[in-house]
C-alpha cells in the first residue's frame, strides 16, 4: 500500500500540531502535592462522581491536533494506491539491473511458495513500477553469473521470460552477477542507474574475490531484497556425499551404498532421520539415522547384485523446506574389470627379466578376465602418450624417474580417485621420488638396506591383521609367508604432520608397506622390489592373492574414470579411448547431446541439471560435423560407454546469511540499502489512486464538531 | 515542657475544665475513695443500713449494740466510695498527622492531645485513676490507669511523645484492648475514625455489653470535612492508601457527602448503644466542645 502527495509542501503544516500541545502546556494547571489523610474516601468520591474535567481537556488536544494533521494531510492532496514505498525506485527514466539468485536455495519452501517465487514475483512487481521510459534487465545470481535478459523497456517481457522458470540446481555466485550488471550499466545511456539483489543471501555466494575486480568509482545504488526472512521453519538436513561400491573381493554379489548427511541446525539434534535407497525409482532399503547438532551422519546401505547392469539410483531423506538436497544421485557398474597401468622402470630383453614380468602375470594369470584385472605395460617412454584416466590403478615399478612434469597428472589423477602403487627397487633414485612425489608420499626415501651373504635375510612381521586386504591370510597362508626373504629394501622416514598407516613391517621394526590418503584417490608404496632382484616374493604362493587383494582395494574408490561424481556445473572431461567413434551424452532430462571432441578430450559443460548421465559411444558421425549438437534420439549401434553423475553442491544448503555490514564492506563504495521480503513497489505514477482530500477535509469537519460539543459541555 | 511539641494545655484552659466536675453515673469497683458512688457496701464513715447476720460475714462488723439490745445479730453496712477506672483510648494513625494548609489551622494531634490533657486532669482532679494507650494498628504505647495526682506527668510525657504514624486498625486495637480493661470502667476513644475498616460498630456494641461507659470523641480538621482545595492535586495518604491527582472541584460534592453520612452513622448509632458521641472540629475551641459536652452529661444526670 502506499500514499503519495501531489503537493507536499502543506506537509509542513504537521508542524502546526506544536500550537495546541504549547497552548496544552502553557495553560495547564500547576499540579501541587498534598499529604492528605481521607485518601481512600477521595477514591470513592471519584468513582462516584460523574464530572470528570481533566480527561476531557486531553481529549480535547487530541482532536484539535487530528484536526490540524488531517488539514495539513488533506491540502497535501494524498493519494491512496496499493503500493508500498517507493523509495528506492526512481521518478525519472532509469537503468535497472535486476539481479535474482536462482540458486537451489531459493527453492527454500515458505506455506505454498518458495523463495524463488516470491523474488520473481518481486520482479515482475519492479518492472511494472518503473518510471516510463525506463529499461531494466535481468541478470541470474547463480554460478555463473549470466545476463538472463538484456536491456529492455518492456515491462511485460520480464513476466514472458521468468513466468515458467524454476530456481536452478546451482550455488549462489552474487559477486560474477554483481560484475555482469555494473557491465550492462556501463552500456546504458541512462543517468539514474541502479541494482536491485533479491536473494536468499546465502554466504557461500558472496565470494570476496568475486567482487575484486569492480572499479574505483564506480557509485551506483544498490538495494538488497532479502526473502530469507519470510522462512518459516528451518531446513533440517541435506545429504552430502554417496557412493556405491562393491566388495573388492572376486565375485562378490553385495552392493554397498554409503551416505552421509549432514544435520544444518545448529543446535537442535536429529533423532531418527529417515532415510532410504532408491535404484531406477523404486525403493530398495530405507533406515534411520541420528545426527547430532550441525554435524554430520553415516550410514550403509546394503543390497544383493540382481543383475550385471549398471546401477543408477539415489539417497533419499525425509522431506524438509529444501527438497533439493534431500536427494543424492550415484552411479555404479558392478563387475566391471579394473584397468592397471603398470610402469615398468626396468624393462629387459629377457622377458621373465623384466620388472613387471610377475606382476603382470599376478594380476591376470591366465591372459583372460577372470581375475576382473586387466593390466596395461607401459614404459616410461610410452607414459606421456597414456591417458591415465582411462586406469584405475597405475603401479610404477623400479622406475629411476618420471617424464618431465608427468608428477603433475599423477597427482591430479589420485586427487580424482586414481590409485598409485609404487614398488621401488635398484633404478630407483630417491632424491626424484623425495622431491617431485613429496605431495604424493607421506614419507621420505632414505637409504637401501642390503643383507650380506652371511647376514640373515629380511622378514616379514607375520601376525593376523584386521585390514581388509590382509585379513583374508590367516593359518597356513600366514605362515607361508614367513618364509619370504627380502635381501634389500629401502629404510623411510615418514614426513612432517603426514597421514598415513603401515599395514605391513618387517621383523627389524621397518614399513613394508604403507598406505596413504590423497584426494580421493590412495597411494600405496611398497618399499622392496616386486620381483625377483631384492626378494622372492614374487615366486612364493602368496603373491598372486596378495598382488591382487592390493590393486582390487586401492581402485575400490574409482573402478571407472567415467563414473566421475561431478557437481553442478563442474565440466565433464574424458579422453575419449577409442578414436573414430562419436559419443553421446543422454542427461537426465532424456537430452540426447552428440559431443564434439577437441583432439584427442571430449568436454562436455551442461552438466546444470542434477542426475545420471550417460555415455554411449557409437560409430563416427556420418556427417563429419566436429561442433556439439543434440540430436532428437540415439542412432542404432551405440554401445554404453559409461556414465557419471551430476549433484548439487551441498555447501549452498548450509544456511549462514551473510550480514549488512559484511555486504556494506563489499560494496564499499556504493550506496546499499537493504529491504526484507517482498514489498509491492509504486513510484512512478502518483496521481493514480484515490484521492483523500476529501475524506480528510471532512474528519476536519467532524472533529470541530466535536471539539464544539465537548467545550459546551465542559 | 518542651518547646519543641505544640501541645498546648495552658493553665486556662485546664483550670477552665477542672470547674466542671464528672461523675461517672454507674458505680464502679475501685480501691480508692473518690466522688463516685458504689454500688458495694463497705468500710466508710457514712451508714448505709443494717442487715441480718449470715454465717460467712465477718464478725467484727456486727453491731454489737444493737445485738445487746434486740439480742439478734446485725451486720452494720456503710456506703463506700471508690474510684473510678478511666482509659482514654487515643488514635496516633498517620492520618492524625494531618495539618492543613491554612497557617492558622491546627495540628489534629496536637488538638487531641489537648483534649486527652484536659480530661484526664479532669478525672484527676477527681482522684479517678486515667490511662493512655495510643494506637494505630496496635497499641503502640499504653500507660496503665492510676489516680495518683502526679501520674498526670507521666500522661503529660506520654503524650509529648506520640507520633503519629502507621494505618488505623480499630477493630484490632478494641478487640486487643477489650480484655485488658476492667468491666464497669469507662473507656474514652479520641479518633478520626478515618479508617476502611468496615464493622467497628460490631465491636462498639460488644464494648458496651461488657459494662463500659464508652465515649466517642471524633476529630477531623475542617479540610477534612470540607475539601476546600482547588487546583489539580495529587492526594498523597498519611497512611497507605495509593496517591490520587484530582480535581478537588470534580469530587468536592461527593466527597462532602460522604464524610457526613459517616459523622451521622457514628452519632446515630451511638446514640442508640447509650454511647456518648462527640464531634470536634479543630477549628471549634476545645472548652466550647468539651463544655457542651459536659453541660449536656449534666443535664441528663449522669454527673
Amino acid at each position: 500500500m502506499n500514499l503519495n502527495f501531489i503537493s507536499p509542501l502543506y506537509l509542513f503544516g504537521l508542524l502546526g500540531v506544536a500550537v495546541p500541545i504549547l497552548i496544552h502546556l502553557l495553560t495547564r494547571r500547576q499540579q501541587k502535592h498534598l499529604l492528605f489523610s481521607a485518601v481512600h474516601l477521595l477514591f470513592q468520591s471519584q468513582k462516584r462522581s460523574i464530572k470528570r474535567s481533566a480527561p476531557n481537556r486531553r481529549l480535547l488536544l487530541l482532536i484539535r491536533c487530528l484536526g490540524i494533521i488531517l488539514l495539513s494531510l488533506a491540502l497535501a492532496n494524498p493519494i491512496f494506491s496499493f503500493g508500498g514505498p517507493g523509495n528506492f525506485l526512481p521518478d525519472t527514466p532509469s537503468a535497472s539491473v535486476i539481479i535474482l539468485d536462482d540458486s537451489y536455495s531459493m527453492g527454500t519452501r515458505t506455506g505454498q511458495k518458495t523463495f524463488y517465487d516470491s523474488a520473481v514475483e518481486a520482479v515482475l512487481d519492479l518492472t511494472q513500477s518503473l518510471p516510463a521510459d525506463s529499461v531494466y534487465s535481468v541478470v541470474l545470481g547463480s554460478a555463473p553469473g549470466r545476463v538472463f535478459q538484456g536491456w529492455t523497456d518492456d515491462p511485460g517481457r520480464a513476466k514472458k521470460i521468468l513466468k515458467f522458470t524454476q530456481p536452478s540446481a546451482r550455488t549462489t555466485q552474487i559477486g560474477q552477477a554483481f560484475t555482469e550488471a555494473l557491465q550492462l550499466l556501463e552500456t546504458a545511456p541512462q543517468r539514474d542507474k541502479r541494482i536491485f539483489i533479491l536473494t536468499d543471501r546465502d554466504k557461500n555466494g558472496w565470494n570476496e574475490d568475486n567482487f575484486s575486480s569492480i572499479e574505483e568509482g564506480t557509485r551506483y545504488p544498490v538495494e538488497i531484497i532479502d526473502f530469507s526472512g519470510m522462512q518459516s521453519g528451518i531446513n533440517l538436513a541435506a545429504v552430502e556425499h554417496v557412493e556405491a561400491h562393491q566388495d573388492f573381493l572376486s565375485n562378490s554379489r553385495v552392493i554397498r551404498v554409503e551416505m552421509r548427511a549432514i544435520n544444518l541446525s545448529p543446535t537442535k539434534p536429529i533423532n531418527k532421520l529417515k532415510a532410504s535407497l532408491w535404484i531406477r525409482d523404486k525403493k530398495q532399503t530405507s533406515g534411520v539415522l541420528d545426527l547430532l547438532a550441525k554435524s554430520t551422519g553415516e550410514k550403509e546401505f546394503s543390497f544383493p547384485l540382481q543383475a550385471n547392469t549398471p546401477l543408477t539410483g539415489e539417497i533419499r531423506i525425509e522431506d524438509d523446506l529444501l527438497a533439493q538436497d534431500n536427494h543424492r544421485f550415484f552411479h555404479y557398474q558392478p563387475n566391471q574389470s579394473i584397468k592397471v597401468l603398470i610402469v615398468d622402470g626396468d624393462p629387459k630383453t629377457v622377458e621373465h627379466l623384466s620388472e613387471t614380468f610377475y606382476l603382470e602375470r599376478a594380476l591376470n594369470p591366465f591372459s583372460v578376465s577372470t581375475s576382473n584385472i586387466d593390466p596395461t605395460v607401459s614404459t616410461l617412454a610410452e607414459l606421456p602418450m597414456r591417458n591415465l584416466f582411462d586406469y584405475s590403478v597405475v603401479v610404477i615399478c623400479n622406475a629411476r624417474d618420471l617424464p618431465f612434469g608427468y608428477e603433475r597428472e599423477l597427482e591430479k589423477f589420485v586427487m580424482h580417485g586414481g590409485a598409485l602403487i609404487i614398488t621401488l627397487g635398484d633404478q630407483v633414485d630417491p632424491k626424484f621420488y623425495n622431491e617431485k612425489l613429496g605431495r604424493l608420499l607421506p614419507v621420505t626415501l632414505k637409504s637401501i638396506h642390503q643383507i650380506t651373504q652371511q647376514d640373515e635375510p629380511f622378514r616379514l612381521l607375520i601376525k593376523p591383521s584386521q585390514h581388509r586386504v590382509l585379513q583374508a591370510f590367516k593359518g597356513r597362508t600366514l605362515e607361508e609367508m614367513k618364509s619370504i626373504r627380502f635381501n634389500s629394501m629401502y629404510s623411510v622416514e615418514p614426513k612432517e604432520n603426514a597421514e598415513f598407516t603401515i599395514p605391513m613391517w618387517f621383523l627389524n621394526q621397518a614399513p613394508a608397506l604403507i598406505e596413504s590418503k590423497s584426494g580421493k584417490g590412495k597411494v600405496i608404496l611398497f618399499v622392496s622390489s616386486i620381483d625377483r632382484d631384492w626378494s622372492d616374493f614374487a615366486i612364493q604362493p602368496t603373491f598372486l592373492p596378495w598382488v591382487q587383494r592390493w590393486v582390487k582395494y586401492s581402485a575400490r574408490k574409482l573402478d571407472n574414470l567415467t563414473q566421475q561424481e561431478l557437481l553442478v556445473g563442474e565440466p565433464f572431461v574424458w579422453k575419449e579411448p577409442a578414436t573414430g567413434s562419436s559419443i553421446y551424452i543422454e542427461s537426465p532430462g532424456g537430452k540426447i547431446l552428440r559431443l564434439r571432441s577437441r583432439g584427442e578430450k571430449v568436454t562436455f559443460d551442461d552438466t546444470f541439471r542434477p542426475g545420471v548421465y550417460t555415455l554411449r559411444r557409437g560409430d563416427s558421425a556420418s556427417n563429419g560435423n566436429s561442433e556439439s549438437q543434440t540430436i532428437p534420439k540415439l542412432p542404432s549401434g551405440t554401445e554404453p560407454a559409461g556414465a557419471f553423475t551430476v549433484n548439487i553442491d551441498p555447501r549452498e544448503s548450509i544456511s549462514d546469511k551473510i550480514s549488512d555490514k559484511e555486504i556494506r564492506n563489499l560494496l564499499s563504495e556504493m550506496t546499499v540499502t537493504f529491504s526484507t521480503g517482498y514489498q509491492h513497489r509504486e513510484s512512478a505514477h502518483p496521481e493514480e489512486g484515490l484521492p483523500l482530500s476529501t475524506p480528510f477535509l471532512l474528519l476536519v469537519g467532524s472533529m470541530l464538531l466535536l471539539e464544539g460539543w465537548l467545550i459546551r459541555k465542559e | 515542657m518542651s518547646e519543641k511539641t505544640k501541645f498546648n494545655y495552658d493553665a486556662e484552659v485546664l483550670s477552665r475544665v477542672a470547674s466542671l466536675n464528672i461523675r461517672a453515673m454507674n458505680l464502679v469497683d475501685g480501691l480508692l475513695s473518690g466522688q463516685h458512688r458504689s454500688r458495694h457496701k463497705g468500710s466508710s464513715v457514712e451508714f448505709a443500713e443494717y442487715k441480718d447476720y449470715t454465717p460467712g460475714d465477718e464478725i467484727k462488723h456486727i453491731d454489737w449494740k444493737v445485738a445487746g439490745k434486740t439480742d439478734k445479730y446485725h451486720i452494720k453496712q456503710f456506703e463506700q466510695s471508690t474510684n473510678l477506672k478511666v482509659t482514654i483510648l487515643l488514635d496516633a494513625s498517620g492520618s492524625m498527622a494531618y495539618k492543613s494548609p491554612d497557617p492558622q489551622g491546627q495540628l489534629k494531634m496536637d488538638y487531641a492531645r489537648t483534649l486527652v490533657a484536659a480530661l484526664s486532669y479532669l478525672f484527676l482532679k477527681q482522684y479517678d485513676a486515667v490511662g493512655l494507650a495510643a494506637f494505630n494498628d496496635h497499641i503502640t504505647s499504653h500507660i496503665p490507669p492510676r489516680s495518683k495526682p502526679t501520674h498526670f506527668q507521666h500522661i503529660l510525657h506520654g503524650l509529648e511523645t506520640l507520633v503519629p504514624s502507621g494505618v488505623t486498625q480499630l477493630n484490632e486495637v478494641i478487640k486487643d484492648v477489650i480484655e485488658r480493661l476492667p468491666r464497669r470502667s469507662i473507656l474514652i476513644l479520641v479518633s478520626d475514625f478515618l479508617t476502611r475498616d468496615s464493622d467497628i460498630e460490631k465491636n462498639l456494641k460488644l464494648l458496651v455489653s461488657r459494662g463500659l461507659e464508652v465515649i466517642l470523641f471524633h476529630i477531623l480538621d475542617p479540610d477534612e470535612v470540607s475539601l476546600p482545595f482547588e487546583g489539580d492535586i495529587v492526594f498523597e495518604s498519611l497512611e497507605d492508601d495509593l496517591s490520587v491527582g484530582l480535581d478537588p472541584a470534580d469530587v468536592r460534592e461527593t466527597y462532602r457527602r460522604e464524610i457526613q453520612n459517616q459523622i451521622q452513622f457514628y452519632r446515630s448509632y451511638c446514640s442508640s448503644l447509650g454511647v456518648d458521641y462527640i464531634f470536634l472540629d479543630t477549628s471549634i475551641p476545645l472548652e466550647q466542645g468539651l463544655n457542651y459536652y459536659l453541660l449536656r452529661r449534666k443535664s441528663l444526670g449522669k454527673t
